[in-house]
């Protein structure tokens, strides 16, 4: 036997003892990775979800509008960049879409002060980050930190400061932190809801840096973020797609216990075409259609059962369209014909005869296919919370119009045209955004409308920044036929619409003290009910706000669109509701129904 | 030979001198058309104004425009194209990708619109008079009528209902695992569509010119000699008629050059390429003035590089126009 | 056909297609305003000469639409109870002829409640054969005012360049090119936001439109450079000025018939262009505004999905269009071959 044998014999040997020993690795490393899992397990505090059980994997494809800008929760600003960090991101406390409450996100619980200025919040515990690391308080007084920092300049920074004071974040300990207030208020809770709790072990260097804005925009590579939303960002590719996929560490759980999100990949093409949008979802390359417009929703229903698509009128949103009279206070350098307009304008009996004679069904009908709710005041039937269900609806009649403007002393000559209590022919203009096609012609019904009553109007298409150019800064228009959205359900967000010293307080702008006396009440009330804790009694401030306003018409009322969404019947799960995002607000839920015959809810 | 290059020369600083001016004037455009980036923010009521204001001051936009220019024409000299808006990243990172996508399609389709306008003009010049001329006008009438929006709605119908091509974009999604064969094919498959839109709205206007350059030289006395002469049709047609008819065509050639970047714009956000399209529509309309800007002097780039190549090009090739 | 046989055709064909466009009120039965709201998207009624009777008339006529009970509101059918006959020379809608001068004669028309949609109605249940009347003269006056100007001040920068040459060429042709690369939408932005708001919407239309003409000038005025430089060494042109010919002769004389080609060939391209540009005018709130048509914004409702598919009236609008460019293209060979004529 030489050297090789021996060393053979060893080495056989050696393998022997090898085998063995790694067999029994084996088995303690099995036992320690089943030890680890269940504490793992255990560790995690996970929520679990009410939606239908459904089936782990698939990939699926929304188109959206336009690309997003940002994927910085901190500087996002418009709706598609904050859909996408939606679903990158979590925040501790989350309004649920479907019920408009909130419920708790990564704080599982949270108490209030009597007082109602200090709220504690308890984070769930284990929780992890997409790249593994831990989740704690301290990245939730990071990620505060960061929005209420003045030199960032986040559009999110103003909802979290009361009466000039920022609100006060604490860390009582890993687990809870403590936020206080500079005064009671009321849906405090709904603060919480979009804002992201970013990492503070990959954020913090940029940050002190100052580099933070230039953080996390779209171009940045996958490795380099981290978050505690349903999917994490796999891959970009500028000007055709955006694909997520699955975050391993997600923290809900669905009815049988498996882990969320059900979704392997969820991708966002980009499709600036709204037609072609529709096309894509047709030919089954999108699988959710986040918004139709009522022409194509048409279209789509034709052959819906055929082509196993799911459509759902949602009813009414958080929008509203208007007709905006000038009842600005106006420098008299201003046009002097202006000026002398606005003594129609300011007259409310001129207000109630142009709400009466406005066909609100025939708009709903001719623009929206009848798929748009005549609106009578600011808050739409979509608002199951908050909506003021006392309040009248008049029905549209050209005789009461005609009595309203002849008792305050308006007047029509031979030829039919309405002549003001001075026998000035009353004309104006109605600025519309060129952009928008449906309310250019909703303008158009007003103006025929309105020609019945002997006013000569015209329709006046002007591009979208022109006309906010005009409507907030020089002031220079008669009328203008806009709309604006609700940022939720609650009605503090649109506080600056109705203060009388609020920015967008669009009909009578720069006043800081109110100029008629249910402008005062407005202010008082909209003060009160932000400071207000009690629902209910919130609720009893609000119904008053919106009778003054439904009686004082700072606004003439129009139509709400519907909100039209689609699915492929294969999609389970599709719960879509009117608070944005619409489809997508229960992506962790979606999952792809894999083979036999799918049918929608 | 050195006369030529100082021409060229020439002609190249006279370019730089026009592109300073343009950029001047676009800007001026630009700062004092009505509305600016920031008044949507100000809409909205859960932003307060004084957020708006520091934004505005952190762009550095409340300075008038005069001083906004200089700034953005010395940055631009260090190779920064400013900051877009809605991004908030540098105008060039969002550029280059697109531009290139773009200059892929319409570089193109103007070949493609050229194939089919010269045969197809000198046809129609050939055949004028005759039924089949006719037909041929009315083809070209028809097509000029179409809006290419529309084209562009129809041929994305066509090609979702039949399924033969892909509805719009560049790539397919699970197109990165297919290996180089793959990935060209799936290109080609999706470059069809945009490419035949682009090129049926460009050919009808060519085909006009090219037919009348054609038809003016064919009228002219030294074809009608030749043809006397007895020489065949085809060598009076490639040899004589063509060459006197380049001079417009050279001047046609110069425009396709000249708008290789903004032709395809509408195009683009119909069939969701990913170019320039969607991007300065956008920016347009949101005011985000230095992606506008970066895309107006990229045009601007390509405007003189046309006129400048169909300059060179009439003096090459037209013996009657002598030196200047 | 002969020539002169076929000028014949093209001047009636012309004739046919501008003259209802000039005096739209009188061959439209309707305003173009008027709205039928229960009368969306109607289809064009059809002209019946054989009664439920089963009997012959002379004069056809029309059943008026009504709303099928389970439609989805847009579908329709015949309501036979009640014949509208159709007559020539009836009172209708007002409308003015010059000025303040209202008459209220159309050329056709049936009695109310019936109505007459040749083609059909739109969204709002108005007529669009009378839209596409009002319509084609805005777009018509629209696109020949551009193409004037363009021309006009493109033909004569082209003629000065491309003659004088050296550095008078060198100033015009770096303007063309300084015209052709701004952005001239922003300077309509701007343009339209300077008019007071009182202004029609039609007379700022046309303003603008005069603007994107005049600054129009620079593709004409390269196309004519090019010939006329040309043409300026060609025998003839020298052979003139030896013999002591003026410029201005020799620019009128000589020089201009050569480019008449380029410049009928760019006439006939131009018109279009302005017409069809009035769709993306709309699209930015610079074309005309509601309810006023033109073909424009007509084919803008084309673009729709939903119209595109399911209303094949609406299509209406394209076909004029392509008629009136096929006219257009026509005269413009026409007079393409007489002055080629008339120079040999």
């Amino acid at each position: 036997m030489g050297v090789r044998n021996a060393a053979g014999k060893i080495r056989r040997g050696a393998d022997v003892i090898n085998a063995v020993a790694f067999r029994n690795a084996q088995r303690f490393a099995l036992a320690l990775s089943v030890l680890f899992a269940c504490g793992a397990a255990r560790a995690q505090e996970y929520s679990t979800v009410s939606g239908d059980p459904g089936e782990t994997g698939g990939k699926l494809v929304v188109a959206l509008r336009s690309e997003p800008k940002t994927l910085n929760p901190i500087l996002s600003v418009d709706a598609t960049s904050r859909e996408v960090i939606g679903a990158l991101n979590a925040d501790l406390v989350h309004i649920n879409r479907e019920t408009q409450r909130t419920e708790p996100g990564l704080a599982k619980t949270w108490n209030v002060s009597p007082d109602g200025r200090k709220y504690v919040l308890y984070l769930r515990r284990g929780l992890k980050f997409s790249d593994g690391a831990p989740f704690n308080a301290d990245d939730v007084v990071f990620s505060f930190g960061l929005y209420l920092d003045e030199s960032l300049h986040s559009p999110q920074r103003d909802l979290l400061v009361l009466d000039d004071k920022p609100i006060i974040v604490k860390k009582l300990d890993d687990y809870t932190v403590e936020f206080d207030l500079a005064k009671p208020y009321g849906p405090a809770e709904r603060l919480f809801d979009g804002l992201a709790m970013l990492p503070r072990h990959l954020l913090e260097k940029s940050y002190k840096e100052g580099k933070l804005a230039q953080t996390w925009g779209t171009n940045t590579p996958p490795e380099e973020f981290a978050g505690l939303g349903a999917f994490k960002l796999k891959s970009y590719a500028p000007g055709q797609r955006l694909v997520l996929e699955r975050n391993p560490n997600y923290w809900k759980k669905g009815q049988r216990g498996n882990q969320l999100p059900y979704l392997a990949e969820l991708a966002f093409v980009f499709v600036p075409n709204e037609d072609a949008q529709v096309i894509k979802f047709q030919a089954g390359e999108t699988q959710l259609l986040e918004r139709a417009n009522a022409d194509n929703f048409a279209v789509l229903q034709k052959d819906a059962a055929a082509k196993g698509h799911c459509l759902v009128d949602l009813g009414p949103g958080l929008e509203f369209q208007f007709l905006l009279f000038n009842m600005n206070s106006l420098e008299p350098t201003k046009s002097r014909d202006l000026i002398s307009k606005q003594s129609w304008f300011r007259d409310l009996r001129f207000r109630q005869a142009v709400s009466l004679v406005m066909d609100r069904k025939g708009m709903a009908r001719l623009v929206y296919g009848g798929r748009a709710t005549p609106i009578w005041g600011n808050v739409t039937p979509g608002n199951k919370l908050w909506l003021n269900t006392n309040l009248p609806h008049p029905e549209r009649s050209l005789e009461e119009a005609r009595k309203t403007l002849q008792s305050a002393g308006f007047s029509w000559n031979s030829a039919g045209a309405l002549l003001d209590p001075q026998k000035k022919a009353v004309s104006f203009t109605i600025l519309v955004s060129s952009s928008n096609a449906q309310r250019s012609k909703l303008a158009t019904l007003a103006q025929d409308d309105l020609k019945q009553l002997g006013m000569d109007v015209q329709v006046v298409p002007m591009e979208f920044r022109a006309l906010v150019d005009r409507v907030l800064n020089t002031k220079d228009y008669e009328a203008v036929l806009m709309n604006l959205v609700n940022g939720d359900v609650d009605p503090t967000p649109e506080m600056n619409l109705w203060l009388s010293s609020g920015e967008t307080h669009l009909w009578d702008l720069g006043e800081k003290k109110p100029t008629t006396p249910w402008e005062t009440e407005l202010d008082h009330l909209m003060e009160t009910q932000m400071t207000t804790a009690d629902p209910a009694a919130r609720k009893k401030l609000y119904d008053r706000v919106q009778e003054i306003v439904s009686q004082n018409l700072p606004f003439v009322f129009l139509v709400s669109p519907n909100i039209l969404v689609g699915a492929q019947a294969s999609v389970g799960n599709f719960r879509p509701a009117i608070l944005e995002p619409y489809v997508l607000w229960n992506a962790d839920q979606l999952f792809l129904r894999q083979g036999g015959t799918a049918k929608c809810r | 030979m050195a006369d030529g290059m100082v021409r060229v020369a020439r002609r190249i600083a006279h370019g730089c001198l026009l592109l300073l001016g343009v950029s001047a004037l676009s800007f001026a455009l630009l700062s004092l058309s009505p509305g600016n980036f920031f008044d949507e923010l100000r809409l909205n009521p859960q932003i307060s104004p004084d957020t708006v204001s520091a934004l505005r001051a952190q762009y550095g936009m409340d300075h008038p425009w005069p001083v906004r220019y200089v700034r953005w024409i010395a940055s631009g000299f260090r190779g920064d194209f400013g900051y877009s808006l809605s991004y908030n990243c540098p105008v060039g990172t969002l550029l280059w990708p697109r531009a290139r996508n773009t200059l892929l399609l319409t570089a193109l389709s103007t070949l493609l619109a050229w194939m089919i306008a010269l045969p197809f003009g000198v046809f129609e010049a050939l055949q004028r008079g005759k039924w089949r001329g006719r037909v041929g006008s009315i083809l070209t009438a028809t097509l000029l009528g179409i809006p290419e929006l529309l084209l562009a709605l129809l041929f994305l119908l066509l090609a979702a209902k039949t399924r033969w091509l892909p509805t719009g974009g560049m790539t397919s999604p699970d197109v990165a695992d297919a290996g180089l064969l793959g990935l060209s094919r799936d290109f080609a498959s999706h470059l069809v569509l945009p490419m035949v839109v682009l090129a049926l709205g460009a050919m009808p206007l060519l085909t006009r010119y090219i037919r009348s350059a054609m038809v003016t030289v064919l009228d002219s006395p030294f074809i009608e000699s030749a043809r006397g002469h007895g020489i065949a049709h085809s060598r009076i047609l490639y040899k004589y008629a063509l060459p006197a008819a380049a001079n417009s065509l050279i001047s046609l050639l110069g425009f396709s050059i000249g708008a290789l970047l903004s032709t395809s714009l509408l195009v683009e956000v119909v069939l969701s390429w990913p170019g320039l399209g969607p991007l300065v529509l956008e920016a347009l309309l949101a005011r985000d003035i230095y992606v506008v800007m970066a895309v107006v002097m990229l045009s601007s780039v390509f405007l003189v590089l046309g006129n400048l190549i169909a300059d060179l090009l009439l003096y090459w090739s037209d013996p009657r126009i002598r030196t200047v | 056909m002969n020539y002169r046989r076929r000028t014949l055709v093209l001047i009636l064909l012309l004739a046919a297609l501008h003259l209802p466009i000039l005096v739209p009120g009188f061959v439209a039965p309707y305003d173009y305003a008027q709205q039928n709201r229960e009368l969306p998207f109607a289809p064009p009624n059809r002209l019946h000469f054989i009664d439920e009777g089963g009997t012959f008339h002379f004069r056809p006529f029309a059943y008026a639409w009504q709303q099928r009970a389970d439609g989805s509101g847009d579908s329709y059918e015949e309501d036979r109870t009640h014949t509208y006959p159709l007559h020539l020379f009836v009172q209708g809608s007002p409308y003015s002829i010059l000025g303040p001068w209202t008459v209220r004669l159309h050329l056709f028309g049936v009695q109310a409640p019936g109505q007459l949609f040749l083609v059909g109605t739109d969204d709002f249940g108005r007529d669009q054969f009378s839209r596409i009347l009002y319509g084609g003269r805005i777009s018509l006056f629209a696109g020949l005012l551009g193409t004037s100007l363009a021309l006009f001040v493109g033909v004569l920068l082209g003629l000065i360049s491309g003659y004088y040459g050296k550095w008078m060429d060198a100033v015009i042709m770096r303007f063309a090119e300084l015209f052709l690369a701004l952005p001239w939408l922003y300077l309509l932005f701007a343009v339209r936001a300077v008019l007071p708001l009182r202004i029609k919407t039609t007379e700022a239309f046309l303003l603008l439109v005069g603007v994107v003409g005049f600054v129009g000038w620079a593709k004409p005025a390269r196309l004519v450079r090019g010939i006329v430089l040309s043409a300026k060494e060609r025998t003839f042109a020298l052979a003139a000025k030896a013999m002591g010919a003026s410029d201005a002769h020799i620019l009128r004389r000589h020089i201009l018939p050569q480019t008449y080609g380029i410049i009928l060939t760019t006439a006939a391209l131009l018109v279009p262009q302005f017409i069809l540009a009035e769709v993306t005018l709309s699209f930015l709130g610079l074309g005309v505004g509601e309810p006023m048509p033109s073909l424009g914004n007509l084919l803008g409702e084309l673009q729709k999905y939903r119209v595109l598919t399911s209303y094949w009236w609406m299509y209406a609008p394209a076909v004029v269009l392509i008629v009136l460019f096929l006219a257009y293209q026509w005269a413009s060979a026409m007079l393409q071959e007489k002055f080629a004529e008339v120079q040999m």
